[in-house]
């Protein structure tokens, strides 16, 4: 079932050399910058081989995420942009700039812990290599209508872009946040290695937006660690589009009382693309909600991997915590491996999963075909409607017809 | 309706030993020379020999699957365990040639009791061997062979070693390579074409020995347009050290047959229960197997069916209670290979106290099939604040002509059902009970009666002292 461990596979990186060359390039970035690079390098050095039969990469074929095809890493800053902004009570840029201008921004971030849901490796060698990235804090109550846009763009054929982000949003300040991994290159081998923190903080919301459209032959890491503080809210959305071969890790933590989390995403699968996700909804506190829906529609020989965990920890009393898994086969090729999961220690709970894999309904499909409509259109149509509970969780309009026509575009 | 009779339902009603002088004592830890002991007393041909002398081997290579299961596995200490423990009975055909000390047993138990009202035939297993196995004379005639591991591979090779390892081989895991190595006992049934059995099978299996592994194998074999219910009940006395049941079951019906496999395990709480289950169905067939695990410290079983055949259907009810410091670790596993099969899991499970119960499930449809169905339901009720309980299925999914539906579920028992009950004058522990039963209860019905009974009288025994 599980091919060879990842690290084997990291070639590159097994090289000190290349670590020490890293660093030796950025000798103006802070003391404390280097000493966690190094920590880093060392962790992922020292991390040896995952066992060969990690359940935290079950079902996923893990040579199709090696690293083997990277040849060099990615410096290039300008695959970064950023939306912008009036000056107000928020920081949001580049982060090798706000290194540069202010570190004290980010002294306290960076020691975030990844999602760990099992792409470790991917975890340490980004906080050990990342390039740029950016930073998006609050410091008071603020409400921006306008949402702040990052267009991450993947590097050079054959090379790895490692990106940190961060997002830290003050007491009651509301945030949107638009992030589009794009490229256009579809011959291109490359690399994107990309790990968001989020914190939201008492009283404060945050809606994320994520829309991975990356060249047809990438591949992408993209490890999400959210928590939520009292009273807090996050709703995340996920529309996975492109690359080659995906891994998503979303890790929602609910640390104190009344926060909320709601996390969306879907997947339109096409020729051999692969969607490898692993969610965890973890509930540390009392009062708290979550819901996670996941839907995904998969035609050629595509093939998404649902990896879901509820975790209600002991003291976690008056949980209310959901978790949908929505397949929807199209081809006969077509694969969807879902395991939706509980561990729940405490009694006080309400707490349900469910997992559903089948094709398009024989009557909605008669239904169309008696009117007239050809069976591609049919077909179509439907799967539009199956992902349509998705993509209407957006409060955006243009985005929602951009994503629209993206989508309906994959069908022809 | 039939009157419920005594079997061994009562939570403190196993709980008692008897010294026993044993004739044959295969000594203590594991190594060739107890593989070659356990062979020799049993007579055995030499491919049964390397077969189990292979099984070693495997045993030793594989690794404990800690990787997934809980580190509690690490407490089993392979080199204190007696593997083969027999006073050299021969399965006694009457109830009075049964030696008085294991006779006293089974009677405390209610076995010749139970034999008399309902059941076709019955074997009970003390220790590592078969005390006592009848079954009806006119089956007999029939051709059905009901006997022990060691007869049947003796007796009969011509039925038994077609199947015997097939349906799960020696290599599955880690402790399916220990049982292939050691094996005694158990319960080889072969039912010919067409012929149904009105009343159940039963064996029953004890273990009277502290420090003692209990590693029964059976293998049931329903032919054409045959069908066959088997129940077994399991239980052990509380000793201070902890005892190995690990058992591997094999069913395969073939064409049209029907088999019904019951098991309530209610063994005691020092028993370490890691057992391999599996069947193969052949076309239009139908496996079920029921199993309720109450006992033991830790159970790790996940009954499995392997469609194979066309249109045939496989079905898993199950139930678990945790109570305290144990461990139910349970499941089901769904293989469909071939068109128009279909499968049902419903799985409850109950966690008391500090208990904790998990349900590991598995449904697997590959591309080139059609018309494959599966509906599987996991609830679960935590009872008390350290309760705990977890889900964890994984499903496998290709092609665009079938169907999966997986749907888990956990609360407890709200404050206001019991209000309403205290309301009507049951006190709080009766009401608790009460919410239990009924959310067990369309479970329960597909029990045999007389099991139906004694288990929701069980599970009034479990709960008590459990709110507060």
């Amino acid at each position: 079932m599980e091919s060879a461990s990842p690290s084997s596979n990291f070639s590159i990186f097994e090289s000190k050399d290349l670590f020490t060359g890293f660093v030796d390039q950025r000798s103006w970035e802070p003391g404390w910058l280097a000493d966690y690079r190094m920590d880093r390098w060392n962790a992922f050095s020292s991390k040896g081989s995952p066992a060969l039969k990690d359940e935290t990469w079950r079902f996923s074929p893990q040579s199709r995420f090696s690293l083997s095809g990277v040849k060099e890493i990615s410096s290039d800053k300008k695959q970064l942009q950023l939306s912008k902004h009036h000056e107000g009570h928020f920081t949001f840029g580049e982060l090798d700039k706000v290194i540069l201008d202010s570190p004290s921004e980010i002294s306290s971030l960076i020691e975030c812990q990844g999602p760990d849901l099992g792409a470790k490796n991917i975890y340490h060698l980004a906080s050990a290599f990342f390039e740029c990235g950016f930073l998006l804090k609050t410091r008071s109550e603020i409400q921006n209508s306008e949402p702040f846009t990052i267009r991450h763009r993947l590097p050079e054929n054959q090379s790895i872009s490692f990106r940190k982000n961060f997002i830290s949003l003050a007491p009651n300040s509301h945030v949107r946040v638009v992030e589009f991994i794009e490229g256009t290159n579809h011959n291109s081998k490359n690399f994107l290695g990309n790990v968001l923190h989020a914190h939201v903080g008492e009283g404060a919301s945050l809606e994320r937006i994520l829309i991975q459209d990356a060249g047809s032959s990438s591949t992408v890491f993209q490890l999400d660690n959210f928590s939520v503080g009292k009273n807090g809210s996050l709703r995340n959305i996920c529309i996975h589009l492109g690359s080659s071969q995906c891994r998503n890790e979303i890790k929602g933590q609910l640390i104190d009382e009344g926060a909320e989390f709601d996390n969306f995403s879907l997947f339109l699968g096409t020729g051999e693309q692969l969607l490898d996700q692993r969610t965890m909804q973890l509930h540390l506190a009392p009062n708290c909600r979550s819901n996670l829906i996941s839907k995904n529609a998969l035609s050629g020989e595509s093939k998404s991997i649902f990896s879901g965990m509820i975790k209600v920890l002991p003291g976690a009393m008056n949980t209310n915590s959901y978790q949908t898994n929505r397949n929807l086969l199209l081809s006969n090729e077509a694969e969807a491996d879902s395991m939706p999961g509980l561990e729940i220690l405490a009694n006080e709970v309400k707490c349900s999963h469910g997992a559903t894999t089948s094709k398009i309904d024989d009557q909605e499909l008669f239904y169309l075909l008696s009117r007239g409509i050809p069976q591609k259109s049919a077909e179509k149509l439907i799967s539009l409607g199956f992902l349509e509970e998705i993509i209407s969780e957006i409060n955006d309009e243009k985005l929602i017809e951009s994503i629209r026509a993206r989508i309906e575009s994959k069908f022809d | 309706m039939i009157q419920a009779n005594e079997f061994d339902f009562d939570a403190n009603k196993g709980n008692f030993h008897y010294d026993t002088q044993y004739a044959f004592d295969a000594g203590v830890g594991l190594n060739e020379d107890v593989v070659r002991y356990i062979s020799e007393i049993k007579k055995e041909e030499p491919w049964l020999l390397d077969f189990r002398l292979k099984a070693l081997e495997t045993f030793r290579r594989k690794p404990l699957p800690t990787h997934w299961a809980t580190q509690d596995l690490r407490n089993i200490n392979f080199d204190v365990i007696r593997y083969y423990l027999a006073k050299g009975q021969q399965p006694s055909r009457s109830w009075e040639d049964v030696p008085e000390d294991v006779k006293e047993t089974f009677e405390r138990l209610g076995i010749p009791e139970q034999e008399r009202k309902f059941l076709a035939g019955v074997e009970a297993q003390f220790d590592s061997e078969a005390a006592y196995s009848r079954m009806k004379e006119d089956l007999e005639k029939e051709g059905v062979i009901f006997v022990g591991s060691t007869e049947g591979l003796r007796e009969h090779p011509e039925i038994f070693k077609k199947w015997f390892g097939k349906v799960i081989p020696t290599s599955d895991n880690k402790f399916s390579a220990l049982n292939s190595s050691v094996f005694s006992g158990g319960s080889f049934i072969y039912v010919p074409p067409g012929v149904k059995l009105a009343q159940p099978l039963q064996a029953y299996f004890r273990i009277n020995a502290e420090n003692f592994g209990q590693f029964e194998r059976t293998l049931i074999i329903a032919d054409e347009g045959a069908e066959l219910t088997y129940m077994e009940g399991c239980t052990a006395p509380k000793f201070e050290t902890s005892t190995l049941h690990s058992a591997v079951v094999e069913l395969v019906a073939l064409k049209g047959a029907k088999i019904q496999y019951v098991t309530v395990q209610n063994w005691s709480n020092n028993v370490f229960n890691l057992v391999t289950k599996r069947a193969i169905a052949e076309e239009e067939s139908e496996v079920r197997w029921i199993d309720c695990n109450i006992g033991s410290r830790l159970t790790m079983k996940y009954p499995g069916v392997i469609l194979r055949g066309r249109k045939s259907r496989g079905e898993v009810l199950s139930i678990a209670l945790a109570n305290n410091g144990q461990h139910q670790d349970t499941g089901a596993k769904m293989v469909h290979a071939a068109e128009e099969t279909t499968s049902n899991i419903i799985a409850k499970s109950v966690s008391i106290g500090t208990g904790r119960s998990s349900y590991r499930g598995l449904v697997r449809m590959p591309k080139h099939l059609r018309h494959c169905r599966n509906n599987t339901e996991c609830d679960a009720l935590l009872i008390n604040s350290d309760s705990q309980t977890d889900t964890y299925p994984a499903i496998s999914v290709q092609g665009d002509d079938n169907s999966v539906q997986h749907e888990a579920t956990v609360s407890k028992v709200s404050a206001e059902q019991i209000f309403y009950m205290q309301q009507r004058g049951l006190n709080e522990a009766e009401a608790m009970s009460l919410c239990v039963n009924g959310f067990v209860n369309d479970l329960i019905r597909e029990f045999p009666m007389e099991y139906s009974v004694e288990l929701k009288r069980l599970i009034d025994l479990e709960m008590e002292g459990s709110v507060g």
